[in-house]
């Protein structure tokens, strides 16, 4: 076949594809994907998600089980987002101290759960943290002393640090009757740095909103003190476009680095199959006779494997990767396109070019390869769309069991957690569901993509 | 004939089977024969408990006495080859010997037993699943065929596609999610409540627990039965003799359920029950979600007990009814085809 024949079937085919709308909304699903997958670092608010799922220390510096940021838009009580201040105003405060001033603005009903102060820093280093309040007030959070640093990073949470000083600054204003209550309700450094200042502050803290100003002092006495890179993470109650996992991670980064695994899955394992089911159907309806008969045998010890199950099993027992799995995944699938190609190939096999090419001399490869198999590709376009969302959903299901490959994420590794921290008992939908749901979009793109093909190849479905 | 026809199936059946067994055996005999060491140093450190007036030395020659004894009764003596082949001559008369933890309510630990009380679990459900599905979709199909490219037509095909991806145990933690820790319309899962009430209050609390699992199936698995239908139905009602029934003056609902249903039925059962059996090999996991504590359950707790003996049994049985599903479905295709009834080629 020639180029040139090859772009007049495109060409054809286009021109009856455009007509089916599916079809085309599954396309721009698609082109939709492949642009996220294309663009994954810069959609990734945690650039490491993907290689650093499971490392504790990546997420430690967001809240746990968060809901999405835009949650704020459907509620009274607007919650702190999760956000990062850096890029702080710095001031030679003195002969060898320097401030770093960060700017909070803070209009919410419920503030953050917490600040985590992180940067690097060599040598030693003492720290003091103020924080300067809307209403004037000011407090000193933390004095700290970091020591015995060499370029490293350093990570301070104001949050546990300032716990004894947040709790002076409340006493200094509320009723001295409340005391009590004040010790055995345990209020966080936040709650009261974001209260105003009145008494009867345990009935029921009122927030005070406006312009925060946190503080950073350090000293540079010791010789080989340095800090670099400071910044201050606002541990919000809401966080990010798709909220926070029980054990701290960005979802949305999750689901984003799952993209290119579902894709792969799916596409790799859909067209090496079925092409290995083309090659083999049109081979076993050329040769007939015994060599189908055995094929056939072949295929029908593939066709009475469950594949579910022993890919669980299989999994459960060697624990495999993700190539290994896409490669079970074909030795399961092949077995799909091969009875409908047989029964086309068997027809075509009578044609006359078929025979005038034998008589002509061309070899058993040469009619398979040039004359038969260009004929039946196409049909198994639409079978190859149609395969892409059972890959999908197996890999998903052998992951939601907890037997998945544990150096990447999937999006059925993220259902695993989910379900093991019981996110659907209380009621984390912002785990549950996207996840889930891309899963299904993603089936439902290639089903709309293989419909549409499969209509135009194949005319006796088409609606009268 | 048909008897022949059906012996020959059912035969292949049996060596398909086989074989698969054999390959099963191939791939895990390492691992079973692991596990089954494990258990017998466990029986062996058990019975020298008893010989406690016996001293260290001759324990020890007793303990390895004892082991060689084992080792002989379950032919981990014999060469590799031999291993496998007992392996799989085991799995297939249903030797599956014992589990490592997980135990029947009873508390027996025969593998046996274990599969033996789960297996009826998965049958309730997924036979009145099936039933149900098969019913509403041949249903939707026919009304799809009579106007195809009408708006109910063309509105289920559309969500046959939305739903074609749609992984049946998400809709399940879906459905959970809203129906029983949103509204608490339906138990969480299980088969009864705890305590179970006692009567026709059983049967019904029973069916309470079913209704969200099946209400799962059913909105995956029906769409896509009547898409399959339509289809078939539609190549029959283009032929000429439905055209005649109808000009005929013949209702419209006798030429459908008649005719039609007549010429279609082959293709029709054999897809439905295909499309269902794959769709159940697939479910298999979603059982885990409702704890319905069927062999599709028995997989979870296996795996999270690392229960090497139920999960390889289950494999097996569940191979077994996936391979006597292809089977029974081959002979109700031979039963209803005309052509292999009376004694054509099969």
């Amino acid at each position: 076949m020639k180029l040139m024949d090859v772009t007049y079937r495109f060409r054809e085919f286009w021109e009856e594809f455009r007509k089916e709308k599916n079809g085309l909304v599954g396309l721009g699903i698609l082109g939709i994907a492949m642009l996220a997958v294309l663009a994954e670092p810069i959609l990734l608010p945690f650039p490491e998600a993907g290689s650093r799922w499971r490392d504790i220390t990546y997420w430690q510096d967001n809240s746990a089980s968060a809901p999405p940021a835009w949650t704020n838009f459907f509620t009274s009580k607007k919650s702190a987002v999760s956000r990062v201040l850096s890029n702080p105003a710095v001031e030679e405060t003195g002969p060898s101290e320097r401030t770093y001033a960060f700017e909070y603005d803070y209009r919410f009903n419920g503030p953050p759960n917490d600040f985590i102060l992180r940067g690097r820093g060599s040598g030693t280093l003492p720290l003091t943290v103020t924080g300067f309040r809307p209403d004037g007030l000011s407090v000193e959070v933390v004095r700290y002393v970091l020591s015995g640093l060499s370029d490293e990073p350093f990570r301070l949470s104001l949050g546990n640090e300032g716990r004894s000083n947040a709790m002076e600054f409340l006493k200094g204003w509320e009723r001295r009757k409340n005391a009590p209550q004040i010790a055995t309700m345990r209020y966080g450094v936040t709650d009261i740095l974001f209260s105003q200042a009145q008494p009867d502050f345990v009935k029921g803290p009122v927030p005070l909103d406006g312009r925060y100003r946190i503080e950073v002092r350090a000293g540079f006495t010791d010789s080989g003190a340095a800090v670099d890179s400071i910044e201050l993470a606002v541990v919000g109650r809401v966080s990010g476009v798709l909220g926070t996992d029980s054990m701290k991670r960005d979802i949305f980064s999750g689901v984003v680095a799952g993209m290119k695994w579902a894709l792969l899955i799916g596409l790799l394992t859909s067209v090496i199959s079925v092409l290995v089911g083309v090659f083999y159907g049109i081979t076993s309806a050329y040769f007939g006779s015994r060599v189908d008969s055995i094929m056939m045998l072949v295929f029908d010890y593939f066709i009475s494997l469950p594949v579910l199950p022993i890919l669980i099993v299989f999994s459960a027992i060697y624990k495999p990767s993700i190539w290994t799995i896409i490669a079970a995944l074909i030795v399961f699938s092949w077995v799909g396109p091969v009875k409908t190609v047989r029964s086309m190939a068997l027809q075509i096999k009578e044609e006359t070019f078929i025979e005038a090419a034998r008589a002509l001399g061309s070899g058993h490869r040469r009619i398979i390869f040039r004359h038969m198999a260009p004929l039946l590709i196409p049909y198994s376009f639409a079978s190859m769309a149609l395969a892409v969302p059972g890959a999908i959903v197996y890999e998903a299901s052998v992951s939601l069991l907890g037997l998945g490959d544990a150096t990447i994420v999937t999006w059925g590794q993220i259902l695993h957690d989910a379900l093991g921290s019981g996110a659907v008992l209380n009621g984390l939908w912002w785990w549950v569901v996207p996840p889930g749901l891309l899963i299904a979009v993603m089936g439902m793109t290639f089903a709309f993509l293989g419909f549409a093909m499969d209509k135009i190849l194949h005319p006796k479905l088409k609606t009268r | 004939m048909y008897k022949w026809y059906a012996l020959k199936r059912i035969l292949k059946g049996v060596v398909m089977y086989a074989l698969l067994i054999f390959t099963f055996s191939l791939l895990f005999n390492t691992v079973a024969e692991n596990t089954l060491k494990g258990q017998i140093e466990e029986q062996v450190r058990q019975e020298s408990m008893r010989f406690k007036n016996l001293q260290a030395e001759q324990l020890r020659l007793k303990q390895i006495e004892r082991r060689i004894q084992l080792y002989h009764l379950y032919r981990l003596d014999r060469s590799w080859t031999e291993r496998v082949v007992f392996r799989a001559l085991d799995t297939l008369t249903f030797k599956f010997g014992k589990s490592t933890i997980i135990k029947t309510q009873r508390g027996e630990r025969e593998v046996i037993k274990i599969i033996g009380e789960a297996l009826p679990r998965s049958m309730l459900l997924f036979t009145t699943t099936i039933v149900l599905e098969i019913f509403f979709g041949i249903w939707l199909g026919l009304k799809k065929a009579q106007k195809p490219g009408g708006p109910l037509d063309k509105s289920t095909s559309f969500i046959t596609m939305v739903v074609y991806g749609l992984p049946s145990w998400w809709l399940g933690m879906m459905l959970i999610m809203i129906l029983v820790y949103g509204v608490n319309l339906f138990p969480s899962g299980g088969l009864h409540s705890v305590p179970t009430p006692g009567g026709i209050r059983k049967v019904l609390d029973l069916l309470w627990h079913m209704v969200l699992p099946m209400l799962t199936l059913f909105l995956i698995g029906f769409w896509s039965l009547g898409f399959v239908v339509r289809n078939i139905v539609l190549g029959v009602l283009q032929e000429d003799y439905i055209m005649s029934a109808r000009a005929r003056g013949i209702p419209e609902n006798k030429v459908l359920f008649g005719h039609t249903m007549r010429t279609s039925a082959p293709p029709l059962v054999t897809m439905a029950l295909l499309s269902l059996l794959a769709s159940i090999s697939g479910s298999i996991i979603f059982e885990g979600i409702f704890s319905w504590p069927g062999l599709g359950n028995l997989y979870w707790i296996a795996i999270q007990q690392n229960d090497i003996p139920v999960l390889l049994a289950n494999l097996a049985v569940t191979t077994g009814i996936y391979q006597a599903g292809l089977v029974f479905l081959d002979l109700i295709y031979g039963f209803l085809d005309p052509r292999i009834k009376i004694g054509g080629k099969a």
